[in-house]
């Protein structure tokens, strides 16, 4: 017999004589004794008299009850030891069961037998039923291998799940209780993302770590990257290791320490046995799918899809752009086999929704796509906003033609003097850019300010002073505003010296010499752009040939669409089961968004340094929402976008890590025995006797 | 006048009542029980006594008003023995006949014929409070329904309760309108304390001169013993006539587990461990002392009865009645 408590026997000795000691201490505290009257205690007196003759009996009838509770104690606490009979059972394993959740696990190519009672011709009646087994995904099919596992389990043989896809998530811990493992196998769902077999693997590993005889049954169907098979390495078991053991891997397949990668999974003395399931390999797909505006004309866009037919019979299907709920565009293409087949949709008109859908069906009816998941693609236009600008200045060709040649905005000019006889002027405008004018009134966010040589005392940063003649040396290429912009060679008269202070948000934009002369900035939930120098205009002595550069209305552009939030590189479309950072603009510091799926499901993911960790496991689009006063909404795309999980073709054979695995024997059932019960049931039966005899008044 | 036979009542557990009060397992304290005796001596009660008077007069009838012989010697006609002649006697009652025979001087002697009185003495201490319905009401109707029979014979009856002390005491009366007086004094006389027979009974025949039918309806739990009590009865002739009176479930207590006993007159616990054996034992004791009183009342050709709360108390009577004693 053997104790598979974890709590140490010395603790258990503690609480044992614990135990003991309240029982006993319970017989020793005299009950509250409930009173009765009686009209002649003395008849009692003499009952009593006679009575105290067996005091000795009734004495030993109560330390009989007490030996009774004492054994039941015993009884229950060695059951809590957890013994087994018959020793240590060496067959009794540790199985962590790898359930493959992964998107190509909602394929759908049915049962085994769907094809052989097809091809055996079955009766039309048997056609709905066979329709059936069709339908039955690939976890459904690897949920009921995993359920057979378990029914499989010896008594001493300890099982738990984890479910694969892009994370390991265990869902159980070790337990031989077969109904409640069968029930968390039933309650997976396949998620949207690739998996990640290594991290799966890490987590078993870790998990079977000083457990006896482990175990690991991977059931998938084997549609993993050859990159992910080849993180993990064996080494050759012990000598003195059953025969019923793992079997050993190849001394020559065996990793030496110095060759392994860190991202290795030492899977060394773990028996890794591998469950197919899946058939069919006939699957087409969107692959990638993306878009975006043209920088000039952000009235039109650009899509690009990428398609690829996976099987061996060539494919036909017709491919269709949605813009919101309108087909946009319909094409018919032939896939060959394994063709891989880029299509890009060039100047489509910008639609109301900016909302593309792209679907890939099959163009003959009666065939069906096996993997329905990457037959849908989703993508976001970046979102097109049309900004009011006022100008506030006097006649500056310069400055007017520049910002007349965007076509994404609504300029209007006041002069200073009008702008100042009336600052309400300005409410409309969603921009506003001052020119050699500094106003005492400025409109209120979420206007955005653009400055031309601010006034010293008015300047919205710090102005330390002036200098003569600078010239560029330093440029924030990072910043949106001066992306591809280049200022080296530029002249300027002179130039307004900024002292940007980085805790309120002000970043350097352009330095002379570690001298500020361009700072933008934010201001509550505006954007401010100030630029030291005075730009070319009748009757101004300082100035600079910058507006002859191309640079300038590149400068104004990238400006204007920093104030509008409408930056190139600002991605919408991401892939499932992998974690992105999106930049949330206008939030700053750490904390959390509210993200909600494209199945209504609400999460949090953190926000750090203005950037949200995104994480999807489902295709669709989802939705980021800021917490606070003013929350940002902000619309995501995600897509399988998985070449290697669209391959849906099973592997009956999976090689990991230079061995292939074998598929799991049967299991052996075990000898071991569990006790614990007979000794609840023992103790409970004396409990019972105990009570009986009590009020019976025999140990009493 | 020669005693009756002792006799045990050995009725049924559960014969069918008559006029037995009600009392509810809800019932107040016991105390409160004991004391409320407003539905005592209803009118159900009464024809219950008249429906016993008739019995009386038709079981024994031929019996005349007051005459019952006490054991006085006096002015009767019915020869009852010779004494001596002594100096200051009636020449009259001289038996001449027996002077020519023997030579001796012997007076007559006679019976006297005289009012019998019935003094009904009810024990009203504590241990009476307990049952269901409390033996103190019982014992008071017995006591009640005896007075009206005696009352209804032309007897004198007087009612005296009694507990460590007499505790007031209802004179001598007859007729049968007086059984108001009964009831009312019955109803209001004080109540509790502990049973000492001895000294009560001590009480009571120095304060009675006039000898009689002393018919004594307790418990008899007395700690000091009946047996003084009872003798001091006979010892100063009175005619002692013995009911005790108990409750079935004092008998036989339907009692388990782990108790305080406390006992109601004197305030005596003791913790006791109730078992199924301890409770036959009880039994048993409780049967034994009630033996014992039996025995004693027996020897000393001492009426007795004893009987429970449960036997309707009219039963009880005309149990006495046809058992004799009390009239005849």
């Amino acid at each position: 017999m053997s104790l598979l408590t974890p709590i140490s026997l010395a603790l258990w000795s503690y609480i044992a004589i614990a135990a003991a000691a309240l029982a006993v201490g319970a017989y020793i505290i005299k009950m509250r004794r409930r009173r009765f009257e009686v009209p002649f205690s003395k008849l009692w007196q003499r009952v009593m008299e006679q009575k105290d003759a067996s005091a000795l009996w009734k004495q030993l009838r109560r330390m009989l009850s007490l030996l009774l509770i004492l054994l039941v104690l015993g009884l229950i606490l060695f059951a809590a030891l957890d013994p087994t009979l018959g020793a240590t059972d060496r067959r009794a394993r540790s199985v962590v069961v790898l359930l493959d959740a992964s998107a190509s696990m909602k394929a759908t190519d049915g049962k085994p037998d769907a094809k052989a009672s097809k091809a055996s011709g079955a009766k039309a009646s048997d056609a709905a039923g066979a329709e059936e087994r069709d339908a039955e995904t690939r976890l459904a099919h690897a949920q009921r291998r995993a359920k057979e596992l378990i029914d499989s389990l010896g008594g001493g043989d300890l099982a738990m799940i984890i479910q694969v896809d892009g994370q390991a998530t265990p869902l159980s811990r070790f337990s031989g209780d077969g109904p409640m493992l069968k029930k968390v196998i039933d309650g997976v769902t396949a998620s949207d993302t690739p998996a990640d077999l290594p991290r799966a693997l890490g987590a078993a590993a870790d998990a079977l770590r000083d457990r006896q005889n482990p175990l690991i049954v991977l059931i998938s169907d084997g549609a993993f990257p050859e990159a992910q098979l080849g993180l993990a390495s064996f080494t050759a078991p012990t000598s003195g290791a059953a025969p019923d053991q793992a079997p050993a891997a190849p001394a020559a397949g065996a990793t030496r320490w110095s060759d392994k990668n860190l991202a290795t999974v030492d899977l060394s003395g773990i028996d890794v046995r591998y469950l197919p399931v899946g058939q069919r390999s006939d699957n087409a797909g969107i692959i990638a799918f993306n878009v975006r505006r043209y920088v000039a004309n952000k009235a039109a866009y650009e899509v690009f899809i990428e398609l690829q037919n996976f099987g061996s019979d060539p494919a036909q299907r017709r491919l269709t752009l949605y813009n919101g709920a309108t087909a946009v565009d319909v094409r018919e293409l032939t896939l060959a086999p394994g063709q891989r087949h880029r299509e890009i949709y060039r100047e489509l008109p910008g639609g109301e929704d900016n909302r593309l859908r792209a679907t890939l069906r099959p163009v003959d009816g009666g065939t069906t796509d096996p993997f329905p998941l990457d037959d849908e693609a989703f993508a976001l236009l970046p979102a097109r906003k049309k900004q009011k600008v006022l100008l506030v200045t006097e006649d500056n060709l310069y400055l007017e033609g520049a910002v007349m040649v965007y076509d994404n905005i609504e300029p209007a000019k006041v002069t200073p003097a009008e702008y100042d006889a009336n600052p309400a002027i300005a409410a409309d405008f969603s921009v506003v850019i001052f020119d050699e004018h500094t106003p005492a009134q400025v409109p209120p966010p979420p206007a955005h300010l653009l400055y031309f040589h601010p006034d010293k005392d008015r300047s919205p940063v710090r102005v330390t002073g002036v200098i003569e003649r600078p010239r560029i040396t330093e440029l924030d290429e990072t910043h949106p505003v001066m992306r591809w912009v280049g200022l080296s060679d530029v002249n300027f008269d002179k130039s307004a010296v900024f002292a940007a202070d980085r805790d309120r948000g002000e970043a350097v934009l352009a330095s002379s010499v570690r001298q500020a002369i361009a700072v933008a900035k934010r201001d509550g939930g505006r954007k401010i752009v100030v630029f030291g120098f005075s730009l070319p205009a009748p009757g101004r002595q300082d100035a600079t040939d910058l507006p002859l550069r191309v640079a300038f209305p590149l400068l104004l552009v990238n400006s204007l669409d920093y104030f509008a939030g409408d930056e190139v590189d600002l991605l919408t479309t991401y892939a499932t089961g992998r974690r992105e950072r999106v930049l949330l603009d206008g939030v700053q510091g750490s904390g959390e968004v509210q993200v909600t799926g494209p199945d209504g499901k609400r999460s949090t993911a953190p926000v750090l340094d203005g950037q949200a960790t995104f994480y999807a496991s489902r295709v669709g689009f989802h939705e980021l929402t800021t917490t606070g006063a003013e929350p940002l909404r902000l619309e995501l795309a995600a897509n399988l976008a998985s070449p290697g999980e669209s391959d849906i073709a099973p592997a009956s054979k999976l090689t990991l890590g230079g061995q292939a695995l074998a598929a799991p024997e049967p299991f052996t059932v075990s000898r071991s025995r569990k006790l614990w019960i007979y000794f609840v049931l023992l103790a409970a039966l004396l409990i019972g006797l105990e009570w009986i005899t009590y009020h019976r008044r025999v140990t009493v | 006048m020669s005693p009756a036979p002792a006799a045990a009542v050995a009725l049924p557990a559960s014969v069918p009542g008559l006029g037995c009060p009600v009392v509810t397992a809800a019932a107040p304290s016991r105390d409160n029980r004991a004391k409320d005796r407003s539905r005592l001596f209803d009118e159900r009660f009464l024809k219950t006594l008249e429906h016993l008077h008739m019995v009386a007069r038709k079981v024994f009838s031929g019996n005349l008003r007051a005459e019952r012989r006490t054991r006085k010697v006096g002015s009767g006609i019915e020869f009852a023995d010779h004494r001596t002649y002594a100096r200051g006697d009636d020449f009259r009652y001289i038996d001449w006949n027996l002077y020519g025979r023997l030579d001796r001087l012997l007076l007559r002697l006679f019976e006297e014929e005289e009012d019998l009185h019935i003094y009904i003495l009810v024990d009203v201490s504590d241990s009476m409070s307990i049952g269901t319905p409390p033996k103190l009401h019982y014992a008071m109707q017995v006591g009640a329904a005896l007075s009206y029979v005696g009352l209804a014979n032309l007897d004198r009856v007087a009612i005296i309760p009694f507990s460590d002390r007499l505790l007031g005491r209802l004179p001598p009366s007859r007729g049968k309108n007086r059984i108001f007086r009964v009831f009312d004094f019955l109803r209001t006389c004080e109540l509790g304390g502990q049973t000492q027979l001895a000294e009560c009974m001590k009480a009571f025949v120095a304060q009675n001169k006039r000898r009689g039918l002393a018919v004594l309806i307790s418990d008899f739990y007395d700690p000091d013993g009946f047996e003084q009590g009872l003798n001091t009865l006979r010892y100063n002739r009175f005619e002692p006539f013995v009911l005790q009176v108990y409750d079935q479930r004092e008998a036989s207590p339907d009692l388990h587990g782990d108790l305080t006993l406390v006992d109601c007159e004197t305030g005596d616990a003791r913790e006791v461990t109730v078992s199924k054996s301890l409770l036959e034992a009880y039994r048993r004791e409780h049967d034994r002392y009630c033996a014992e009183l039996e025995q004693f009342c027996t020897a000393r050709a001492t009426p007795f009865f004893r009987t429970h709360t449960g036997i309707p108390f009219d039963e009880l009577v005309l149990k006495i009645f046809r058992a004799g004693g009390f009239l005849r």
